[in-house]
């Protein structure tokens, strides 16, 4: 948050900007919210596009653009239209499904109140006494988010990127001998 | 001047751009569809050849009544327009026109920003298509996003192939690095490019997702009056805006003779030579079926857009 | 298959590209109307002073859409004792084209050249009831009939033009045989006179039959004519 305060010497005063990213995070959590609670399998999915919106919006607001519109790219764009495909696919009917109603729901309570303690908690630990300057440049912009990946975390970078690539080449493989059997 | 007062400038003539400029294609495609099938196209409304044609359809689909069907999902319904057309106006403000800051909003990472909100308008069919409560409407969504998966990566892949020569994620940056030699060296990329990209418009030849010989209007079929013109609209903004980022990322956008001063022309003009390639593409080609899009995606796209990423990694790495 | 591949894409799109930059072929229909050829079945012309009332045309017809009222008129003898004549008059000719199949079989089997084909196709009407066109309406598409095409150059002579041919050139000939056969040399300008006036004759006979039946012009020329002869025909046999 003060990091952009900082940074963005926009029209808006440091405390709209502040203002702004409270009130986008609420949303944001009222949409994750009406996710996971609405009877409607397909508004489910069209809150999850609000709320992986509103995650966009937040990392916007932290000055890391690079960030945010990849998130839109991969999240909005791509896996909840899969997600979407998917639940066609299904025949999701219009209007509330009463099935749709798990027996654990507070087992999965339970999971996802773990899982974001233990996040947070790991987050907190690992940079409990790392300062970030605010005099800089903007912390999240590409050209810095780039020298990072690059010169800090090449070796992880390149594994996962052969990674994906041995992925394509499969699928490319797997497409190419289905046609030639036919 | 004023950054707000400047600001403000910038919104209106993206605004005028974005009602402006579709219009233009659509009359260009009434036009070149004619000529090219030995007829005239419009001839009456406005008088000289038919010039307002569009203009007289969009005042047609005012007029008419705003149907919803009652089974179904309504405020989704009313949404998917929105959602589909919308994000093209925002990817026109990140689209530089000419040199010296000739362009809406100055974006970082300008490439990321336009192909994230060009995979958003999908959405607006997927939801248009899943609301209607017509069978039709569901094949055309569950087309459209068998469709996607085809053609989101070769896209992506062809646009990092620019981003590594120019070395830069940002639109004007992009451009300011560029030379002539850049168009055979990106040839490949920009032909994957396009193609990927009249795939997400789901233009001709790529048009499954609305065939109309087959299901009607896919997602749009139980879409009437200024909802079903919405839709319309963002087919064209979505010509606009491809042609638009081609000619800026493979072309040179306003590179040419005189760029200093006529650079916004240059852009313009190369967005029109490509609108009318999408147009003739329209009238040469019949529908392809969606398996053939993806077999077509992962046996042709993906490995050419692999190949070009090497090419412009040896050559990026030989001239440095 | 092309060795080039891509070739079959390139050249469709060479096709589209080739149609563009030809001329359209739409026509502009209000605004400039066709260019019709002769004898386009549009509408049925009547050339009512050619019409002798002879009902063919309506029986013909098959799906009886002419309607002919008439009836009989007599003329006082010319000559002081002859037979008084008597001749149909046209009281009402109607083609109901809401029934008009456009056949033209009434066209071909008018003995008089009183039908003909009129390119004229702008009559359509609101209610089909008024679909049927009296006389008068007729007559005033007869204004609109073009005259015919000519023949090819190399095509055959028309049957009437080779029917009148044919005549002369017996005539010639018998000619020539009465020439050669009395030896006499004061016979041979008179009779060479003769085959000269039975040509004339021949082809003032076939004036009317020599032009295209469907030639409306001719046919106007032909009227005078063609009145004076008409009653001659009906009345030959009655006249002592």
């Amino acid at each position: 948050m003060n990091l952009a305060v900082a940074s963005h010497p926009g029209f808006l005063s440091p405390t709209g900007v502040e203002i702004t990213f409270v009130l986008v995070g609420l949303i944001t959590l009222g949409a994750a919210l009406v996710t996971v609670t609405t009877k409607q399998l397909v508004h489910a999915a069209l809150w999850l596009v609000v709320a992986l919106g509103g995650l966009a919006v937040e990392y916007l607001l932290l000055t890391a653009e690079f960030i945010a519109w990849v998130q839109v790219l991969i999240y909005v764009g791509s896996v909840v239209v899969l997600l979407l495909f998917g639940l066609m696919m299904t025949k999701a009917p219009i209007g509330r499904s009463p099935d749709a109603d798990s027996d654990n729901r507070w087992t999965a309570l339970a999971v996802a109140v773990l899982a974001a303690a233990t996040l947070v908690w790991v987050v907190v630990d690992a940079f409990r006494s790392t300062w970030v300057s605010l005099g800089g440049a903007a912390q999240g912009s590409t050209e810095v988010t780039g020298e990072f990946l690059f010169r800090q975390w090449v070796l992880p970078f390149e594994a996962l990127s052969v990674l994906l690539l041995a992925a394509l080449v499969g699928a490319i493989v797997l497409s190419r001998r289905d046609s030639r059997e036919r | 001047m004023n950054p707000t007062l400047d600001m403000v400038l910038r919104a209106v003539g993206v605004l005028v751009v974005f009602m402006v400029l579709p219009l233009t294609v659509g009359q260009a495609e009434h036009k070149v569809m004619a000529h090219m099938q030995g007829r005239l196209g419009p001839m009456y409304a406005g008088g000289f050849h038919g010039w307002a044609q569009l203009v007289a359809d969009g005042v047609k689909f005012v007029q008419k009544e705003d149907i919803v069907p009652t089974g179904a999902d309504r405020r989704v319904f009313q949404l998917a327009p929105v959602v589909a057309l919308l994000p093209y106006l925002v990817v026109l403000i990140a689209i530089p026109v000419g040199p010296h800051g000739f362009v809406g909003a100055t974006v970082d990472a300008g490439l990321f920003f336009v192909l994230a909100m060009m995979g958003v308008g999908v959405l607006g069919s997927l939801m248009a298509g899943w609301a209607s409560a017509n069978k039709f409407s569901l094949l055309g969504a569950l087309r459209s996003a068998a469709q996607l998966m085809a053609y989101e990566l070769p896209m992506l892949l062809a646009a990092a192939s620019v981003a590594m020569a120019a070395g830069t994620v940002s639109l004007p940056g992009l451009l300011s690095a560029f030379h002539w030699w850049w168009i055979p060296w990106q040839l490949v990329g920009g032909l994957v490019f396009f193609t990927a990209g009249l795939a997400e418009l789901q233009r001709p030849p790529f048009d499954m997702p609305v065939a109309d010989s087959e299901i009607i209007f896919g997602a749009y079929t139980e879409y009437t009056g200024l909802r079903f013109a919405l839709f319309l609209l963002a087919e064209y903004a979505g010509i606009v805006v491809l042609c638009a980022l081609t000619s800026v990322l493979y072309l040179g956008g306003w590179h040419g003779p005189w760029s200093g001063s006529v650079g916004w022309l240059w852009t313009l003009v190369k967005t029109g030579l490509l609108a009318f390639v999408v147009i003739w593409l329209r009238v040469s080609y019949p529908r392809l079926r969606e398996d053939q899009l993806q077999k077509f995606a992962w046996t042709v796209l993906i490995p050419l857009s692999l190949l070009q990423i090497a090419l412009t990694g040896i050559v990026k790495v030989v001239i440095s | 298959m092309s060795p080039i591949p891509g070739h079959g894409l390139a050249k469709g799109l060479a096709v589209t590209l080739r149609t563009m930059t030809r001329r359209t072929v739409t026509q502009q229909y209000p605004e400039t109307l066709p260019e019709l050829p002769p004898r386009s079945r549009g509408v049925i012309g009547l050339f009512e002073e050619n019409c002798t009332v002879c009902m063919l045309c309506a029986r013909e017809c098959p799906d009886w859409c002419i309607y002919i009222d008439s009836h009989k008129e007599t003329t006082p003898a010319a000559a002081p004792g002859g037979r008084e004549r008597s001749r149909n008059v046209l009281d009402r000719f109607a083609i109901d084209f809401s029934l008009c199949m456009y056949c033209g079989i009434c066209i071909e089997v008018c003995p008089f050249d009183a039908l003909f084909w009129s390119p004229e196709f702008e009559y359509a009407e609101t209610d089909i009831r008024e679909l049927t066109h009296e006389r008068d309406t007729l007559r005033e598409w007869m204004w609109t009939v073009p005259p015919p095409p000519a023949l090819d150059p190399a095509a055959e002579e028309p049957k009437e033009l080779a029917a009148a041919r044919k005549s002369v050139d017996k005539l010639a000939a018998e000619a020539r045989v009465a020439v050669q056969a009395p030896p006499a040399p004061a016979a041979q300008p008179a009779s060479a006179a003769q085959p000269a006036k039975g040509a004339t004759a021949a082809t003032d006979a076939n004036t009317k039959d020599a032009t295209d039946p469907k030639d409306a012009t001719a046919a106007k020329d032909a009227t005078e004519p063609k009145d004076d002869k008409g009653p001659k025909d009906d009345k030959g046999g009655e006249r002592p």
